[in-house]
């Protein structure tokens, strides 16, 4: 390739290697949700370059436009300076040297290892590469990636995890790419899987390929990577060469400083105050096979934040208290007539515990009824007059939370689809309080709402909270905790990393402990 | 060799799952030559030539309702049986009285048959309607076409076909037919098609991501359907030596019931042809016996009914063992 006599990017001295691929003022919306905004994107021939954002800050949707897998509303794509690159689907994609290993682990799990690696490279009636060839590279491949090489004529679905991430990650390699995404591939995979990965990676960026690597992990990009692009809802807000980032200065940009001050507080009463007995209490409880137990008592008025990288397992320990599946351990409920474990959602429901799912359109609305049937439908029993159902008084029991929760709509009867994001959330909140919970156990209750709905809903739970509620909040966003909860349990590798109290919760301290990093002193205000 | 590398993360008894996962109709296999040997214990002339042609349509119609199910996301083609009923009335009524009666019409049925098939799976493909929905309304379309065009039988007179009912010197003419769909799902093994279409049925989201065409693996997948169809037309015509449209619906729901029964998941990216062929073995030796042994004919729905449930339990043990694995 006649590399050097590409025009060299104006920005950045130092890497010299050509401009492989660049991406300028890149926009996708899917539905309402703006996924990508403004999205510039720059790699070099030789690069390993990250490319970091909270959950939803539109990587995946980068990677996947990249990838042939959706097509982008505006913006250009230029592959070594031309922007007519095809990127119409995978397959086009990867004959423009695209190749992308995916966070989901994709493998057909009926078919042989060998089939796996090389699936997608032949036309329907005609081999691209012979046998011979395709087992003597996929071998190749394969050892070079794992220490212990499966068999190429095993079935996939007969290995591990980690092992079907690397059948992915193989694959990828054997398309011999220009440009390899690797989007959070390392998840599934074991410790010293991956460190071969780096190897390889490393090898192919002195072969100049290109590299984009997507991680949560602050090691693997201070271990191999040569510059980072910051996204933040949809734009990307930075890029840092090697030397120029820390934790702190990225973990700043990807959650922007001009959000709120550090530590800003709502003007709720201490926890002191408030907090009560112990209403629930986690004895031993381990969230996956291998990690360490750990124990946790609720008490009544408190407000619990969960917090962590996104898939550490704060979603599994939400799921635990309601009775759905841990590894080990049990969950018991005190209450005024003393203890009483509990094992599934139903036993959950009967001993006085909601729970608010976090897939709002799928787990918790029924798009096609009406806005009263969906707050009514778990508390009907209470609209019985004279053994018929009531309508009348299912509206009645609806207009108190109307008014207490800030609900905005025409009428009950309207459809519940007719309401913002936020609203139906209230509706959902108010349906489980109409059960008259204990503890509330909410699963992201605030992604994808509106400022002021936000507001309405934290101010609704510091009340509920006043008066003798427990509350427990999966959040992924960090000013939420900092703002709202009176402890934050930190989960990183699905074990209790740490926890914050009010003393210890600013922003950089709970990044901090999202990265694994043990920080000064135990539960002090380090990084402030 | 392969076997000589423990498979890591596999559960106990790796090697007897990965057995019953390769061989899916060995119940169907063991079940077939029980009843085989019943058979000619009880019926002692068991005219193989006859019991053959009968055979023929239940088994190709089975063979033809694979392919779809194999390439997955709910996959399924009610149109096998009356498509076979309709390249019957094409050869019968239209063919044979325009003077391509001859051997002619084989290549030209086969056409046909492919592109009914090609356009069941273009209608799913394209328009991603559930294939039950579309296939059952094709199957309603292609009824109508065949009551409309035939409405009493037409009879066929001394023509090539009737050997395939017959016997083709001393071969019985219906192990042609039986046999062509086979060796065209073996010949399709010499091309990448048939590993494509597995790994299709087996996980769709990564033969896309893979570069794969879905779409064209899964038209392709109706087609061949179609195709073995038009084979067992012949088989239909050869053994009732006419063209009746009172066979449209004949082997709809029983072909299915042999594909579940021969070891191919529903669920796609399992199975094969070879296990569909030995799945209605299975019910067409079974109907052969109740009928030799006099037992009421209205047991028989009950017996196909209880041995397809004994065969998905039986697969369903299969499929848990791999969810464990996991």
């Amino acid at each position: 390739m006649s590399a050097a006599d590409l025009t060299a990017a104006p920005m950045a001295a130092p890497p010299r290697e050509p401009v492989l691929l660049s991406v300028t003022a890149m926009a996708k919306a899917f539905g309402p949700t703006q996924a990508l905004r403004d999205c510039s994107f720059e790699l070099r021939a030789g690069e390993v370059h990250a490319l970091v954002g909270e959950n939803g800050s539109g990587k995946s949707t980068l990677v996947k436009i990249l990838s042939g897998v959706h097509a982008p509303d505006a913006g250009t794509i230029a592959l070594d300076g031309d922007s007519g690159a095809d990127l119409r689907n995978p397959r086009a994609a990867q004959a423009s040297g695209i190749v992308t290993v995916f966070q989901e682990v994709l493998v057909a799990e009926a078919r042989s290892v060998l089939d796996n690696v090389w699936l997608g490279v032949d036309s329907l009636l005609r081999a691209r590469v012979s046998k011979a060839d395709k087992r003597e590279r996929a071998t190749a491949a394969l050892a070079e990636l794992l220490d212990r090489p499966p068999s190429l004529d095993t079935a996939v679905e007969d290995l591990s995890l980690s092992d079907r991430q690397a059948i992915g990650i193989v694959r990828a390699l054997l398309r011999r790419p220009r440009i390899l995404i690797l989007d959070e591939a390392t998840s599934a995979l074991d410790i010293e899987t991956r460190d071969r990965l780096f190897a390889i990676v490393q090898r192919l960026g002195r072969e100049g390929v290109g590299v984009v690597l997507i991680t949560h992990r602050m090691d693997e990009i201070d271990q191999i990577c040569d510059r980072i692009t910051v996204m933040r809802s949809g734009e990307t807000v930075g890029m840092l060469a090697r030397g120029e980032w820390s934790s702190q200065v990225l973990v700043q940009m990807m959650t922007g400083s001009d959000r709120l001050t550090e530590g800003a507080r709502s003007q709720a009463p201490g926890a002191e105050q408030r907090v009560g007995d112990v209403v629930l209490e986690a004895r031993a409880l381990q969230l996956a096979p291998g990690r360490t137990p750990f124990d946790l008592r609720l008490r009544a008025g408190e407000l619990v934040g969960l917090a962590g990288l996104e898939g550490h397992g704060q979603s599994e320990f939400l799921e635990a208290l309601w009775g759905m599946g841990s590894t080990a351990g049990e969950v018991v409920r005190i209450g005024a007539n003393g203890e009483a474990a509990v094992r599934s959602p139903a036993q959950a429901a009967a001993q006085d515990i909601a729970y608010v799912p976090r897939e709002r359109r799928r787990d918790s609305i029924f798009h096609w009824m009406s806005i009263r049937e969906n707050f009514a439908l778990p508390t009907l029993t209470k609209d019985r007059r004279k053994r018929l159902l009531s309508t009348a008084a299912g509206r009645k029991r609806l207009d108190e939370y109307v008014e207490q929760l800030n609900i905005v709509l025409g009428s009950p009867d309207d459809a519940i689809t007719t309401l913002s994001g936020g609203n139906q959330q209230k509706v959902i909140i108010a349906r489980w309080l109409a059960t008259g919970p204990r503890v509330l156990l909410l699963n992201d209750p605030t992604r994808g709402i509106d400022v002021n709905a936000k507001h309405d809903l934290y101010q609704l739970l510091t009340r509920l909270a006043s008066e003798g509620l427990a509350v427990v909040m999966l959040s992924t966003e960090l000013d939420e905790h900092i703002e709202l909860m009176d402890r934050v349990l930190v989960f990183r590798e699905h074990e209790l990393f740490r926890e914050h109290d009010r003393a210890s919760l600013t922003r950089a301290a709970l990044l901090a402990s999202f990265f694994g990093e043990e920080g000064d002193a135990d539960g002090d205000r380090s990084a402030g | 060799m392969a076997i000589a590398v423990p498979v890591r993360g596999a559960h106990s008894s790796p090697n007897v799952r990965k057995l019953l996962r390769t061989y899916s109709f060995g119940f169907a296999l063991v079940l077939a030559l029980a009843l085989l040997i019943a058979n000619l214990l009880t019926q002692s002339s068991f005219g193989w030539t006859e019991q053959l042609a009968t055979f023929a349509p239940l088994a190709i119609g089975a063979m033809a309702s694979t392919p779809s199910i194999i390439s997955g996301r709910g996959g399924f083609d009610l149109t096998i049986s009356p498509l076979m009923t309709f390249i019957s009335i094409l050869f019968v009524s239209w063919l044979v009285p325009a003077g391509l009666g001859g051997y002619v019409a084989i290549p030209i049925l086969l056409a046909i048959g492919a592109a009914c098939g090609a356009i069941n799976g273009l209608i799913i493909v394209g328009l991603r309607v559930p294939p039950m929905v579309v296939t059952l309304s094709t199957y309603f379309i292609f009824i109508g076409i065949d009551l409309k065009t035939t409405p009493t039988p037409v009879t066929l007179q001394g023509n090539w076909i009737s050997d395939f009912g017959g016997s083709v010197g001393p071969i019985p003419g219906a192990l042609f037919t039986i046999l062509l769909p086979l060796a065209i799902w073996g010949l399709l093994g010499l091309v990448p098609y048939k590993r494509i279409l597995y790994a299709v049925g087996s996980n769709d989201a990564t033969a896309f991501s893979s570069g794969v065409n879905v779409s064209a693996v899964r038209v392709g997948a109706y087609a061949l359907g179609g195709l073995f169809a038009a084979i067992g037309g012949f088989a239909i015509t050869a053994l009732v030596s006419s063209a009746d449209a009172g066979t449209a619906s004949s082997y709809t729901l029983v072909a299915v019931a042999a594909v579940a029964l021969g070891g191919t998941s529903l669920a796609g990216g399992r199975g094969g042809v070879l296990g569909s062929l030995i799945g209605a073995a299975c019910i067409y030796l079974l109907q052969s016996l109740l009928n030799a042994v006099q037992i009421n004919s209205t047991w028989l729905q009950v017996m196909y009914g209880v041995m397809l449930l004994i065969a998905v339990v039986f697969g369903a043990a299969l499929t848990r063992a791999q969810k464990e694995a996991r």
